[in-house]
């Protein structure tokens, strides 16, 4: 750990501790999320500084009597320091992103936000989490969650033709970067599996409690490449490029005029195919050749004259 | 004594002391420190002690003193200090919560000098079952120009890959679907424009003074974020069984038509060049049947993929089955 963090936890400790007399190193460390060896450190650093003249009464009176700590004499860093505009800003974010996540599950954080961004500068019209079109699913969920219900979910799997039943014991709710996902017991599948909220056409509370209970802790939803997975070889025109951020690609060649070769592995060419489509000529698979042919069937079918 | 970290606290405390700015020698008579036999290597170790304050975040302030002769340092405490925040117990509570479900990356400080002088928050309140991640690294290159409304230039990638120079007011800062934005006011072109951070080239350069501009009261991000409406088209798509419930979430109603088996569906508020793609990914499960222009830019749309795969379709040729 550097000097200057140091510093800043410890211009933080100090008007945390002045609040709180007598407070233990254990609640100190938690305050700060680090080990309490860490909290004794800063105080035996902070025993040396004070006024200027560092003449014996001028240094700040730290005592530490078994675990609890008291510090005195240093009024001059009665108050933190304020946050950087780095700071602020994640901190803001952060929260807001919260707020808007939870609905009104936590009432007190909404009051608490606003209380936060007048206190640091931030309103709304300088950073913001914009809410999309919350998923219908979303508030079904909520309730299945707060009362521990079984749900049955009709869902289209980035393979799937259409949407597949599947009873699931929810587990939680995940908001990745303005996405949902709901995590859960899949019963079919029996193991523990990532919808995505946007894929789930239709949701059943049912009567039914949860049989599996989730993990200590739940992994993230992301896309862990597996074995059996397709590696697919893509040409992005400039006005294509905003599929980088939709895929999670491997490796990028960029050429002179801002075009890219993209290379990526994926377990759902279905779902590839159709982002191919949704580039409108902008992407083009190089390889391989059964997703090529899968881009033209789907876009050959589409043009079919209809009945 | 060399603690650097016992230093640096020493050297907050005595320029937040002193009422007028102190000079580099009554600093060194002062603190007892940078007192090395070579005086311009003291004075190093100080301007390097000063870089790293400021970069926490402490306001080292440097003025002229004895009439412009010298440099004189001090902190004022009034942009020091964190003003007190009037949080409840619940609030401080819900706070705590909020940071924990994302992980805290990179803010757990910030929340701890908030609350600082704030109530302990209430023990055995259990988390709801929502974990969020927001992944902010992006907003940091423009962080303190947006706070402190400094002027940026930049090298900018647009969406059609050209590469244009930049002069902003850096207005907002704004996440949607993931992306996230800077929503400004170009100089060369004297309009609101949203950047997409991630097509900022290198990192923007901050110039001329802070608070340079003010924000216009009447900023709608939301609005500078999506776009200009350009069009609101009511759209008719024939659709699937399996494909009905994606044009419901999108607001489609059923007409009562049907074209063979397939049910029509009327999709409202529909912008032809921005949900271009999405009508795109719909097919062949859903197709376009009116009206015509958006029928011939989602067929136009189809063909060019074909094109792109060496596939006939164009130039009026019969299309593979």
């Amino acid at each position: 750990m550097s000097a200057t963090t140091d510093v800043a936890r410890m211009l933080t400790l100090v008007p945390w501790l002045l609040e709180r007399p007598g407070a233990t190193l254990d609640e100190a460390a938690a305050a700060f999320a680090v080990t309490p060896a860490v909290i004794r450190r800063d105080l035996s650093h902070l025993d040396f500084c004070g006024l200027p003249g560092l003449g014996g009464g001028d240094l700040f009176d730290v005592s530490l009597v078994g675990d609890r700590i008291v510090v005195s004499m240093a009024d001059e860093l009665r108050r933190p320091l304020r946050p950087t505009p780095h700071e602020a800003l994640r901190l803001v974010l952060t929260v807001d992103a919260v707020a808007d996540a939870l609905g009104g599950d936590l009432p007190a954080l909404r009051s608490a936000v606003d209380k936060v961004r007048g206190a640091l500068g931030i309103p709304e019209d300088v950073a913001d989490v914009l809410e999309e079109v919350t998923p219908r699913a979303l508030e079904e969920l909520r309730r299945a969650l707060r009362d521990q219900r079984r749900v049955r979910i009709g869902y289209q799997g980035r393979n799937d033709e259409r949407p597949v039943d599947r009873l699931v014991d929810p587990w939680a709710l995940h908001v990745q970067d303005g996405v949902w996902y709901l995590q859960g017991h899949d019963l079919g599948a029996d193991g523990g599996r990532t919808f995505r909220l946007d894929r789930i056409a239709e949701v059943e509370v049912l009567e039914d409690q949860p049989s599996v209970a989730p993990p200590e802790q739940l992994p993230a939803p992301r896309y862990a490449p597996g074995p059996g997975d397709l590696e697919v070889d893509l040409a992005l025109l400039p006005s294509a490029r905003w599929l980088e951020a939709a895929l999670q690609v491997d490796h990028v060649d960029e050429m002179e005029d801002g075009s890219a070769r993209v290379r990526l592995r994926t377990e759902a060419p279905r779902w590839l195919a159709r982002l191919v489509l949704m580039a409108g000529g902008g992407a083009t698979v190089l390889a391989p050749d059964e997703l090529v042919d899968q881009v033209v069937e789907l876009a050959s079918e589409a043009l079919r004259p209809q009945a | 004594m060399g603690d650097k970290a016992e230093r640096l606290v020493n050297l907050t405390v005595a320029l937040l002391e002193t009422r007028r700015p102190l000079t580099f020698a009554e600093i060194r008579r002062r603190t007892g420190f940078y007192a090395q036999r070579d005086h311009e290597s003291g004075r190093r170790m100080f301007e390097r002690d000063k870089d790293d304050l400021r970069r926490l975040g402490v306001p080292v302030v440097v003025s002229d003193v004895a009439f412009g002769e010298e440099l004189g340092y001090r902190i004022d405490r009034r942009d020091y200090e964190l003003p007190d925040i009037d949080l409840t117990a619940e609030e401080v509570t819900a706070l705590a919560i909020a940071v924990h479900l994302t992980g805290g990356e990179g803010v757990k400080l910030a929340l701890t000098k908030l609350l600082a002088r704030a109530p302990d928050p209430m023990p055995s309140v259990p988390p709801p079952p929502v974990r969020v991640e927001v992944a902010a690294d992006a907003v940091d290159a423009v962080a303190a120009a947006v706070v402190t409304r400094t002027a940026l230039g930049f090298r900018y990638r647009a969406a059609d890959g050209t590469l244009t120079d930049r002069e902003v007011d850096p207005y907002a800062v704004v996440q949607r679907r993931g992306s996230w934005y800077l929503v400004a006011r170009d100089h060369g072109r004297d309009a609101l424009r949203a950047f997409r951070l991630d097509r900022i080239q290198g990192a923007p350069r901050p110039f001329g003074e802070a608070a340079s501009f003010t924000t216009p009261p009447d900023l709608d991000v939301a609005a500078a974020v999506s776009g200009p409406e350009l069009a609101a088209v009511e759209v008719e798509l024939a659709v699937d069984a399996s494909a009905r419930w994606a044009v419901e979430s999108r607001g489609g109603t059923d007409t009562g038509h049907k074209l063979g088996d397939r049910a029509v569906l009327r999709v409202p508020g529909i912008d032809p060049a921005r949900d271009r793609a999405w009508l795109l990914g719909l097919a062949p499960g859903a197709t376009v049947v009116a009206p015509n222009e958006v029928v011939e830019e989602v067929n136009e749309g189809l063909r060019s993929v074909l094109a792109a795969h060496g596939a006939a379709g164009v130039d009026g040729r019969e299309v593979p089955s």
